[in-house]
Parts: C-alpha cells; structure tokens; sequence
C-alpha cells in the first residue's frame, strides 16, 4: 500500500487503483501517516517547509478555533473618521514625555504669592507633532470664539494627572442625571489624545 | 410626524405593558418631556446592563449595574476590556477599583453633599441654549427607542444625539456631536435588563486590606475671597459648584465647575511651587473631554469640561488672579 501511497502523492495512479487508495486513507492510520511522511518528503525535495504534520495540525486546530465570519459591513462615516483620529493620537503619541506638574507640592497660598503677574507664558521652542492637529481647529473657530493666535501645544499629559482630574470633574457633571454612571467610563478609559481636538 | 409619535406612543405602551413595567407610561409627546422622563428613569430604575464606550478610534465595554433602595442607591461600573477597573458609587461616596496596581481610591463625601440633578428649573435653563427635537424611532439593544436630540444654539458647547427606551426612559444610546456635527463620542448600550437587581450584584468587589489606597475628600470653599476670577463669559455657562480637594497627602486642589445645565467644565487650581520648570501651555482631549493647562501666577490651572475645545480654553485663558485687599 505504501508504495500505491507514493505513488498517488506523485500523481502516478490509475484511476482504479486511485480509488483503492483513497479508500485506505479515509480507514487506515498506518496509510495516513505514510501520506504525511510521503507529503513531507516530496515537500522537502522541493524545499517547501511549510507544509509539514505539525503545521497542518495547528492550522486545523486554528480553523476550529476561528469564529464564522459574518460579512463585515462597510464602517460607516462617523466610525472613519475616529480611526482617522485614532491615527492622529498615535502621532500624538510620540509628543507624550513624562511631566510631573501634578506631583505633590506645595498648596493653594495665594497669600504668599508675588504681587508682579506673570501674564506673559514663554512659547514652546519646538512645535510638536499634535499640535499642528492644533491649529486648524483653532483657526476655524476664531469667528465664533475669539481665541489668541497662539497655537495651543499638545499637554504632555500623564495618565494618572488625567484620571484624577477626570474623575474630580465627573462627580459633578449634570449628565450623570440623565446616564447615571455611564459616563464616569471617561474616567477610567484609556489614553488621553493630546492636542487640542478637531 | 403626529401619526409617527402617537405610533410610537402605542409601541412604548404595549411593549411597557408586555413587559408588566411598573413604569409604564404613554410615551411623551415634546422633548422637554422626554428629557424629564430620562432623567426620572435614571434616578428611579433598577438596571443591568452592558455599554460600548466609543471615542478617539477605540471602543470599550462595560458593565453598569443600579440598585434603586431607600437605604440608599448603589450604582457599580465594570470595565470589561483590558486591565479590570470598577468604579462603585454610593451615598458614602465614590470608589474606584484598579486590581492591577492593587489601587483603591476614595473620593468620600461631606454631609449633605448632593449630586448635582437635573431639576425641572434646570431643564429650563437648558432648553434656553439647546433646541430639543424628537426624532424618529429607532432600536437599540432589542428595544424599541425614541431619538431625541439636543442640538445647541451656538458653537460653545456641544450637541448631543440620544435614543431613550420607549418603555422606562433609560437613555440607551448617547451620541457626542462636535460643532461641525461630527460624533466625538458615543455610549450605547448593547443589553439592558430593567428590574430587579440583587445586592450581590453592587457588592464591593474586592477584598482591599493589602492595598494602596488613595483617598480624596472636598469641602466647600470661597475661592473668590482668595483672589481667584474666572470671567470667561460664556454664554450659559455659570458656576455651580466651588471646593477645595484634598488628594491623599497632596496639597490642596481649588476646584470651580461651571455648566449651562447639560455640559460641565471644572477649573482646578494648584500651586506651581516645587516644580522644576515652568508650566508650558497645552491641550490634551478624551472622547468629549477637552482639557487645558496653563500657569496662572505660580500656580497651575487645567481647565476639564465636556464641552468643544474653544470653549474650554476660553475658560482656561480667563483663569486670572487678584490679589485680595
């Protein structure tokens, strides 16, 4: 049987004895593993690996695994565009440094603060690859809101600064009367987008 | 449009009466009415129920669970996605769960300390800067739902797309629109089971001796006698909350909120002393969240609000300090 076996993995079988062969496969372990083996060798002769027991085994295992795949429908606009935002705060991403504004300091003492104001901030030296997500935005909206020209940068904002101040601020938004605690999700999700919005 | 609500109304009524809802109600016929109907709903029910946060290209699901008791309602939120966090709130106070970092972070209340409801009054003061529309019907998780929409009058705040359930009120989907009407972030809820909750069910969670815990705690305060103004103007946006957090061993934190009733921008002031550098300008934003930060006389200020980034920094750019005579 094994030399049939051969055979048939060379293409060199009649259709009658074909027929037999198949056969034995479908009952007979001892002829599947000379299928393998034969397979393997054919394989290597033409140097493609891939095809070896352990792969088709583990490529069954993950076709089992592999939940139906319904048609997936075409996302529709509004889901684009936060992938488009998506990519925005991975470019964001790289302007996040650590910055330790909110580490523990000294406290509200308006008291001793000086008398002179210090109005004017220095502009960032560098612009930084948000905020030039930045400008449009601002740009767009200087009719309605009027804003200095100044190009907002993004805040090298560390997650435990924002879950703090997220979850400060949530307690007393009104929308809690209307969601209950839906939106105090806000506080507990996931990476700020630096830059100012879109 | 009348053939469609008194439609609608029909719908909400069988299905409350399929349901044997105690809350069975004919469905609101204008948008003020839906509004308080949602808000009833989310002060009366007991609910379970699973949501999908979407925002900034991510989407995450939780698990938001409410007891309705006269000892007090218990409210507990589980995210499902990633590293476990929980978040339960009580009339103690709020709590949050991070099991990875063994985190427990307190945020208790002062007595009498309420959270802010959607009053009827408020809901006037809010139909002056939103124009409340119904729409058509439409269905979210298995239920039938009346699209309600929240669409602002100038470019300072935020619109807001909704669907509330037809049978109890119970906001169902909650769509944030940006100025140019774009959807900045979207809850919507994928199961809800309106009834009875178990105890069990709003339990604290985790056994939390061995952990870190932060706590936090507020009291009210002036923080206008000590010389801080806020004049940014805007339209409908007044204050209406001002306190002093204490973080842990921090030093205290001012805190004001402004609102227009529907959107809230906290303003927190700290002192900048014992940093190494100076406090750079910037901008940072989650979901609907934008956040601002810039140093007002030695001290920092990081502007929080639900509301467009404009807004937000025209609050943050009129943070400004006097020094009391």
């Amino acid at each position: 049987m094994k030399t049939k076996i051969s055979a048939f993995v060379d293409g060199e079988l009649e259709a009658d004895e074909l027929a037999r062969v198949i056969e034995s496969l479908g009952r007979d372990d001892a002829s599947r593993e000379a299928w393998r083996v034969y397979h393997l060798i054919s394989d290597a002769v033409r140097d493609t690996a891939l095809r070896t027991t352990e792969f088709s085994a583990r490529l069954a295992e993950k076709l089992a695994a592999e939940p139906t795949v319904l048609a997936p429908g075409r996302l529709p606009a509004e889901r684009a565009r936060w992938i488009a935002l998506s990519a925005a705060a991975s470019v964001a991403a790289v302007a996040l440094v650590g910055w330790l504004a909110f580490a523990p300091g000294p406290g509200l003492r308006p008291d001793v603060l000086p008398s002179t104001p210090l109005a004017s901030l220095p502009a960032p030296s560098s612009v930084q690859p948000a905020s030039i997500q930045a400008v449009q935005p601002v740009a767009r909206q200087a009719v309605a809101v009027p804003l200095e020209a100044a190009v907002v940068p993004a805040l090298p904002v560390s997650a435990q600064m924002a879950d703090d101040y997220l979850f400060a601020h949530q307690e007393f938004s009104p929308r809690m009367s209307l969601q209950g605690m839906v939106p105090y999700v806000r506080t507990v999700s996931g990476p700020v987008t630096q830059g100012a919005r879109q | 449009m009348n053939r469609g609500v008194l439609g609608s109304a029909a719908l909400a009524f069988s299905l409350a009466c399929a349901a044997g809802s105690a809350f069975a109600q004919t469905a609101p016929q204008d948008g003020r009415a839906w509004l308080h109907k949602i808000y009833q709903a989310t002060q009366d029910l007991s609910y379970t129920g699973t949501f999908v946060y979407q925002h900034d290209g991510r989407s995450e699901t939780s698990r938001v669970t409410r007891l309705a008791s006269p000892q007090g309602d218990i409210e507990r939120l589980e995210v499902l996605d990633g590293e476990p966090r929980e978040i339960v709130r009580s009339k103690d106070g709020v709590r949050c769960y991070l099991p990875q970092s063994r985190t427990l972070k307190v945020d208790r209340h002062s007595t009498g300390r309420r959270f802010p409801a959607m009053l009827p009054a408020q809901l006037t003061e809010l139909l002056g800067y939103y124009r409340v529309r119904l729409g058509a019907t439409d269905r979210v998780a298995g239920r039938a739902c009346q699209r309600v929409s929240l669409e602002p009058n100038d470019s300072y705040r935020y619109g807001y797309e909704l669907c509330a359930d037809q049978a109890t009120g119970m906001l169902l989907r909650s769509t944030t629109l940006s100025e140019t009407k774009q959807p900045v972030e979207q809850f919507t809820f994928t199961h809800l089971e309106v009834g009875e909750v178990r105890p069990e069910a709003v339990a604290p969670p985790h056994a939390t001796q061995a952990w870190h815990i932060e706590e936090s705690s507020v009291r009210p305060a002036d923080l206008g006698a000590q010389g801080w103004r806020v004049d940014a103007d805007l339209p409908g946006f007044h204050k209406i909350v001002e306190v002093v957090r204490v973080l842990g061993a921090h030093e205290p934190v001012g805190q004001l909120v402004y609102s227009d009733g529907l959107a809230a921008v906290s303003v927190f002031i700290e002192a900048a002393e014992g940093r190494r550098d100076s406090v750079q300008r910037g901008a940072a934003s989650i979901g609907g969240i934008n956040i601002f930060v810039r140093e007002v006389e030695d001290h920092i200020v990081t502007v929080v609000g639900e509301a467009p980034a404009a807004s937000v920094r025209r609050i943050a750019d009129h943070v400004r300090y006097e020094r009391p005579k």
